[in-house]
């Protein structure tokens, strides 16, 4: 406690300007930017065909538009400390209940999409509950309730809900200046969060929550509160990825969201999340999803076998988060 | 001292540099077997450097160590320093919450019996002991985590016992213990002597250090500064040579005090209810008030509930009942429930926590967002204003002095005395009726704490109720207008400042254990 500051000097530094603490801040985002633009270089030159062309950029991101749905949401949740494993049980547990109410039980489209919503938002905020008010590891509660709702969207969905209503599935293929209403609907969020929690007063008491939920306490921040707001707003956000990937294939599986919680996770993580909460940007989710998906679909152009993939991204991600974390204990 | 003058231990112009600081520069440090050797300096002066440096978490970039006859020895990790017989009793605790005490003092090094299992028996039999020597009297197979944080500390030097070391270092030791303990550890300290090991003793408490030390080195801006035969030189003497300056004595005019202000905070009947918690303190039934413009103390033992009477004023403690009343506003009245510490920061109490980096800081946090973390409203009910925040900040910075950088530094990379004054500045801008600050100045150094001092003071004069929790005695003489005694969750009594002595507060904050 004393002399903290013999490791870390507290002595002005010559030539170290305010600007530079700033970008700091920014410094896994920016290295991210940099190996994004390094890959789309390399398979521009090397495959200039396949890869660097219109369509294929399209692809990427129609594919993206799932995980990154849920990413946006996971930062949020990370940021204030905490985590989720369920979300992609979650997406398809509300993605088939959806279905089910409009082609089952043949209730009006916006209602039953409405109702998922709600009932995504009850579900994350079950969760919220878990562990800010009993206090269950998130590790714990989330393997748990995803069990439970894997098991719903089974139980539901069964084989599958196919041919579901004309007015709902056509929203999901629907293109605007080219691109499809899914990848609008990530930028739309995206933008809305980013403001949110860069800017208003509500949001940004997440930054503190999960920095410190101690002195969060002390300085009159109602933490529990926070934690189960943005577990619900996690819950919300996963029934809308399962809604809206249901609505682009037209069918409502209850196997579309198995391993994409630790894709999002994964994603954010590189995007400059820490699991120990208070850090990351909106935009460091996006370049997390979109630097993946990168990698992903490059793979595929190299023809590199589907076995390889996982090994290659689980590869990257341990590699960019030690060399990350090397970098910022050498300029200590 | 002994007639052995070789010595334990001889470092020579011992260089360390880090990114943009020399850390320490040509410093020379020995000490002789059978000595405790003080070693003291403001924060920042390169004492934790050297520690480190001598334990090997460090190498250094120039100079060289011998030590137990041996020359020019290398420490390349803390193992290395550990097989030479050095140990350290780190002020931050190192302890494995969950396990037991007895597998914390034998980390690693566990005793084996046949086929190198771990024997439980003589471990637990071992631990027995060195607890016993060290003077707690617990079960070594309770898990550390269920020990106060004063028997943690314990239990680090009872582990640093263990190693049967030629050289402890004790790291400020004693900030965390009651004054019992405390004499316990020096008799510890008294008995290593005879066992002639040397001893290095860092404290920011010079008392203890003339109680304690043979000779006392001082360091400033990583430059050794002087080394002092401890019979021959003075306390004045010893902080001149550690400010660079000469620290004029603390006293404030207390001419001004506002006599007759109606009380500002008023406590009545605030205890606990009993409830399944057998090792928490309970209030029982505390009253007492404050006034606009006065400071006061609250004194006592640790665990004689100080600490807990604050956080029940500041809303963070459930199941208490009482009646708490600020600037003539009912805060409470009766059960705690549905108050939260919000409420508390809106009716004008604020409070910086005891332990500021586990309860006060954002560490990761820049200065400016740690400044605004309890006032966000102020900046915008919706969308909160960055500039605003900054400009703010920034005038903070300015007028409490915090060296730094900017504001957008973030707080861990300061010192102790910095951090604490960007606590106190997130809590004025609160613009609090009643401030409590507790312990406002462990672990900081001189220079920091008489500054720490006058802007308390200041501030009461401006018409802030301050509460200052301390162990210290001599801060809780200097500061307070009045002093309140706690022991064992009541109030024991109360001293005007004319009454305070040291003495009178230690009869009071003990009177009910003794009886």
């Amino acid at each position: 406690m004393t002399d903290s500051n013999d490791k870390k000097p507290a002595i002005p530094m010559k030539g170290f300007r305010k600007g530079d603490l700033r970008l700091a801040s920014y410094s896994r985002e920016l290295a991210l930017i940099g190996l994004t633009l390094f890959i789309v270089a390399l398979f521009s030159i090397l495959y200039p065909y396949s890869f660097c062309s219109w369509d294929n950029f399209n692809a990427i991101l129609r594919n993206l538009a799932f995980e990154g749905i849920l990413a946006v949401g996971m930062m949020v949740l990370l940021v204030s400390g905490e985590f989720d494993l369920s979300v992609g049980a979650m997406a398809s547990m509300i993605g088939v209940i959806t279905a089910w109410l409009m082609k089952v039980a043949g209730w009006p489209v916006p209602m039953a999409v409405a109702t998922g919503l709600a009932l995504g938002a009850l579900a994350g905020a079950m969760n919220g509950v878990f562990v800010a008010k009993f206090r269950v590891n998130a590790l714990i509660a989330t393997l748990g309730t995803m069990g439970i709702f894997q098991g719903i969207a089974l139980l539901v969905g069964g084989p599958g809900i196919t041919f579901l209503p004309e007015s709902f599935s056509r929203v999901g293929q629907t293109e605007l200046l080219g691109l499809q209403l899914p990848v609008w609907l990530l930028a739309a969020l995206a933008l809305v969060l980013h403001g949110f929690l860069a800017y208003s007063r509500f949001f940004r008491q997440l930054y503190y929550v999960g920095s410190n939920p101690k002195a969060a306490r002390l300085s009159g921040i109602h933490v529990d509160r926070m934690q189960i707001f943005a577990s619900a707003m996690m819950g919300m956000i996963a029934g809308l990825a399962g809604i809206v990937y249901a609505s682009r294939i037209g069918t409502a599986t209850a196997t579309v969201g198995v391993g994409a919680e630790l894709q999002a996770i994964a994603a954010v993580i590189l995007g400059g999340a820490s699991l120990s909460g208070g850090k990351g940007t909106i935009w460091g989710a996006l370049i997390g999803v979109f630097f993946m998906a990168l990698i992903k679909n490059a793979l595929i152009i190299a023809r590199v076998s589907s076995e390889w993939q996982g090994i290659v991204l689980g590869a990257v991600l341990v590699f960019a988060v030690a060399l990350d974390s090397f970098m910022s204990r050498q300029k200590e | 001292m002994t007639c052995n003058s070789t010595p334990m231990l001889k470092m020579r112009g011992i260089c360390k540099h880090f990114v943009g600081v020399q850390a320490l520069q040509e410093v020379d440090f020995e000490v002789l077997p059978g000595e405790v050797h003080a070693l003291v300096g403001e924060n920042g002066a390169g004492k934790s450097t050297l520690m480190h440096i001598l334990s090997g978490v460090y190498q250094p970039d120039g100079g060289r160590i011998d030590f137990n006859g041996e020359n020019e020895v290398v420490f390349p990790d803390e193992q290395a320093a550990q097989r030479h017989g050095i140990a350290i009793v780190f002020q931050e605790r190192s302890l494995f919450g969950p396990l037991s005490i007895a597998e914390n003092i034998f980390a690693g090094r566990q005793p084996t019996g046949r086929l190198g299992l771990v024997d439980r028996t003589a471990m637990f039999e071992e631990s027995r002991k060195l607890l016993a020597e060290v003077g707690i009297d617990v079960d070594p197979r309770l898990p550390v985590e269920r020990l106060s944080p004063h028997q943690q500390q314990l239990v680090e030097v009872a582990k640093a016992l263990s190693l049967h070391a030629h050289l402890i270092v004790f790291d400020e030791p004693t900030a965390a213990l009651t004054e019992t303990e405390t004499d316990h550890l020096f008799a510890v300290i008294k008995k290593l002597k005879e066992r002639q090991a040397a001893v290095v003793y860092i404290s920011h408490r010079l008392e203890e250090i003339f109680l304690l030390a043979n000779r006392v080195t001082v360091l400033k801006d990583g430059r050794h500064q002087a080394t002092l035969s401890v019979s021959e030189t003075s306390p004045r003497e010893l902080i001149t040579a550690m400010v660079g300056r000469e620290l004029a004595a603390v006293s404030f005019d207390r001419s001004l005090l506002p006599g007759d202000q109606p009380p500002l905070l008023e406590v009545k009947k605030l205890s606990d209810a009993s409830g399944n918690f057998p090792r928490r303190v309970q209030l029982k039934e505390i009253d007492f008030s404050v006034r606009a413009g006065e400071v006061v103390a609250l004194a006592g033992l640790a665990g004689s509930g100080r600490t807990e009477l604050a956080l029940a004023l500041f809303g963070a403690r459930e199941r208490t009942h009482g009646t708490i009343v600020v600037g003539g506003h009912c805060l409470q009245r009766g059960n705690f429930r549905g108050r939260s510490v919000a409420d508390s920061i809106a009716a004008g109490i604020g409070y910086l926590p005891e332990d500021r980096k586990e309860a006060g800081l954002f560490l990761e946090k820049s200065i400016a967002s740690n400044i605004a973390s309890a006032s966000l409203k102020q900046f915008g009910r919706v969308w909160t204003q960055d500039g605003k925040i900054a400009k703010v900040a920034d005038d903070y910075r300015k007028s409490l002095k915090i060296a730094s950088r900017g504001t957008e530094q973030p707080v861990v990379s300061l010192s102790g005395g910095n951090q604490q004054k960007v606590l106190l500045a997130k809590w004025l801008l609160v613009k609090p009726k009643v401030l409590i600050v507790d312990e406002p100045t462990r672990g900081v150094d001189v220079g920091a704490k008489a500054e720490i001092h006058r802007l308390l003071f200041e501030l009461s004069r401006q018409g802030v109720g301050v509460i200052v929790i301390s162990s210290d005695l001599p801060e809780v003489l200097a500061v307070a207008d009045r002093v309140l005694v706690m022991a064992e969750g009541r109030l024991s009594g109360e001293l005007s400042h004319e009454e305070a002595t040291e003495e009178r507060i230690i009869h009071l904050a003990s009177q009910i254990e003794a009886a």
